[in-house]
């Protein structure tokens, strides 16, 4: 883990996220998930990658810093994968929300998957 | 080609072995991680069992997608049949006197002899007439106060108005008092009789808990009378005419049992753990009155195994919250809690009307406006009409920001179906009716007592699901043996 996270001064660390395998709302999701332990900042970068900062906020150690940063690891692909698998549902959610209060025509012809 | 289709679910790792996983009308499936994997990869078996049950389940099909989705839309609108009962609580105060002093009063209440604060005959109509705008079949005017008795000419011109006024509409009209019970006479008795009034009065614990937590104003304990009045009300309205609630404070903390036990020994076979809320007086003294939301889990957990060790042994006793949650996690229904529901059952199921005629979204907005805040005010009934005050843009905004499914975390949360949205609580902890989810202690507290519920039904423990059942279904263990 030791090349995942970035120590910077005052305190501060930093990881860095490929674009290409964590999408923004993971990223975002995820980062407000720590937002009662820490300060966070998600910063997109020229290259494809996310900088997300991590600041003390209760003068957290900086080794519990860095569990903060490592479960935020953890969280994101957690929150990737959730996404991915809402894709997989296509619009079916939205099909069922709306055929409860207004039934629709034709739903195969809606179906998005 | 897949070999399934994934259904919409939410899900969270329970533990180390199982992913909890809930699909979108509240059906829950523990599956372990490693089915989990290959569910969500698209390796799943279709011909093992767990595949079968989570089609059973409405997690995946192998089959067409269209008779599904006309399924879980059919439950779907069952979860969410609350939204047709638009408004069905009013809540009215008919005055802010009250003759108690609770430690952690809410409400700001006012001296027995300030008669300003009492609802006079104008605004009542008023208050009537703006119910009976509702266009739900059914409608509770439920008194709350100050104490309501010391206007009960009030509150009996509200009733006599409303019954006058449900000869025309032919609603489902039912009342109820709040009351300390402390001023309830034959008199008073023969009429609420006469007129099929419910009664809901607040019962803290044994004696010593009861009376330091809701002294009368003049400094005196009024437990004694309050026990005495509650036989005296079953004796002329019926057994169960009446019920009570409690506020659990930090001493009650240490009384788990003798809580419990003291209800039962009164004659009750229900009581709702309520955590206390961070308004008025309680807000005011919560250092010296409040405690960390780990505690009332804890209280929580305690009191729900004694609970459940009491029914074993024989006497049928209820949870109530418990058994809202339960219905919720183990029926297909809907339950009309107001602090359950997605979008915020504030205006949807209750309003509360002020003894000046203001017009709130929920008690809890009240009760900031007596410390200044008028945030969630809709309007007074003699100014506004019933558009102006329900379909407001404040209104629609409120709601449209109090549905879990599109608030932050709630969003994603495995237990959203469960839980509701509470705007108010959320504004006045965090001053935002959003609020942010990881320092919420309400969010905290749900998700606790859901999980550890989930823990329960996990070990599926016969004795203990019969109680779950018994409480869901309300009849004794003894009646369901019998069947």
């Amino acid at each position: 883990m030791e090349n995942i996270i970035t120590k910077l001064a005052g305190g501060k660390l930093l990881i860095q996220l490929n674009k290409t395998i964590y999408e923004k709302d993971a990223v975002t999701n995820a980062a407000y998930k720590m937002t009662d332990s820490c300060h966070i900042l998600v910063k997109p970068t020229e290259n494809g990658m996310f900088n997300v900062y991590f600041e003390p906020k209760k003068n957290e150690s900086e080794t519990e810093l860095e569990k903060i940063a490592k479960e935020f690891c953890n969280e994101i692909l957690d929150m990737q994968v959730r996404l991915d698998i809402e894709k997989r549902y296509g619009n079916i959610r939205d099909l069922i929300i709306q055929q409860a209060f207004s039934p629709i025509e034709n739903i195969k012809d809606k179906i998005k998957i | 080609m897949s070999k399934y289709q994934l259904l919409p679910f939410r899900f969270q790792k329970f533990d180390s072995e199982q992913m909890l996983i809930v699909n979108e009308v509240g059906e829950f499936f523990f599956i372990p991680l490693k089915d989990f994997a290959d569910l969500v990869s698209n390796n799943l078996d279709v011909k093992k069992s767990i595949f079968l049950d989570l089609k059973s389940k409405h997690f995946t099909t192998d089959t067409e997608i269209e008779p599904v989705i006309k399924m879980l839309a059919t439950k779907y609108r069952t979860k969410k049949s609350f939204l047709y009962n638009f408004t069905s609580l009013h809540m009215v105060v008919p005055t802010l006197r009250c003759n108690s002093k609770c430690i952690y009063c809410q409400v700001s209440s006012k001296k027995t002899d300030d008669m300003k604060y009492d609802m006079n005959e104008a605004t009542a109509k008023r208050v009537v007439d703006m119910i009976f705008c509702s266009p739900s079949l059914s409608v509770k005017i439920e008194f709350q106060g100050g104490e309501p008795l010391l206007n009960f000419k009030i509150v009996k011109y509200i009733i006599e108005y409303a019954e006058k006024c449900n000869s025309r509409h032919h609603k489902q009209l039912e009342f109820v008092i709040c009351s300390n019970l402390t001023l309830i006479n034959d008199e008073m008795l023969h009429y609420l009789k006469d007129h099929n009034v419910y009664i809901s009065t607040s019962l803290d614990g044994p004696k010593f808990l009861h009376d330091k937590n809701r002294p009368l104003k003049t400094g005196l304990g009024n437990y004694d009378t309050v026990v005495e009045n509650i036989y005296k009300v079953r004796q002329h309205l019926g057994e169960k005419s009446v019920s009570a609630l409690m506020t659990t404070t930090k001493e009650s903390l240490e009384y788990v049992q003798a809580i419990i036990d003291n209800y039962i020994t009164l004659g009750f076979d229900s009581l709702f753990l309520r955590s206390l809320n961070p308004y008025g007086f309680a807000k005011r003294d919560w250092s010296e009155i409040g405690y960390n939301i780990e505690n009332f889990i804890n209280f929580y957990k305690e009191a729900l195994n004694h609970i459940i060790d009491v029914n074993l042994r024989g006497t049928f006793f209820v949870e109530n919250y418990t058994t809202l949650l339960l219905t919720r996690i183990l029926t297909p229904f809907s339950t009309g809690f107001v602090d359950l529901q997605s979008p915020a059952g504030v205006v949807i199921s209750g309003v509360i009307y002020d003894f000046n005629g203001n017009v709130y979204v929920a008690d809890e907005g009240r009760m900031l406006s007596y410390e200044g805040d008028y945030t969630f005010l809709m309007g007074n009934v003699h100014q506004n009409s019933y558009n102006e005050l329900f379909h407001s843009d404040n209104v629609v905004l409120l709601l449209k920001k109090s549905c879990l499914e599109c608030l932050p975390r709630c969003s994603h949360c495995v237990y959203q179906s469960y839980c509701g949205a509470d705007p108010v609580r959320n504004y006045a902890e965090q001053g935002d009716i959003i609020g942010n989810r990881m320092s919420s202690s309400s969010c905290k507290k749900n998700m606790s007592m859901i999980r550890h519920l989930f823990e329960i039904i996990r070990e599926n423990q016969r004795d203990k699901m019969d109680v779950f059942w018994s409480w869901i279904t309300r009849r004794p263990l003894i009646e369901k043996s019998k069947c």
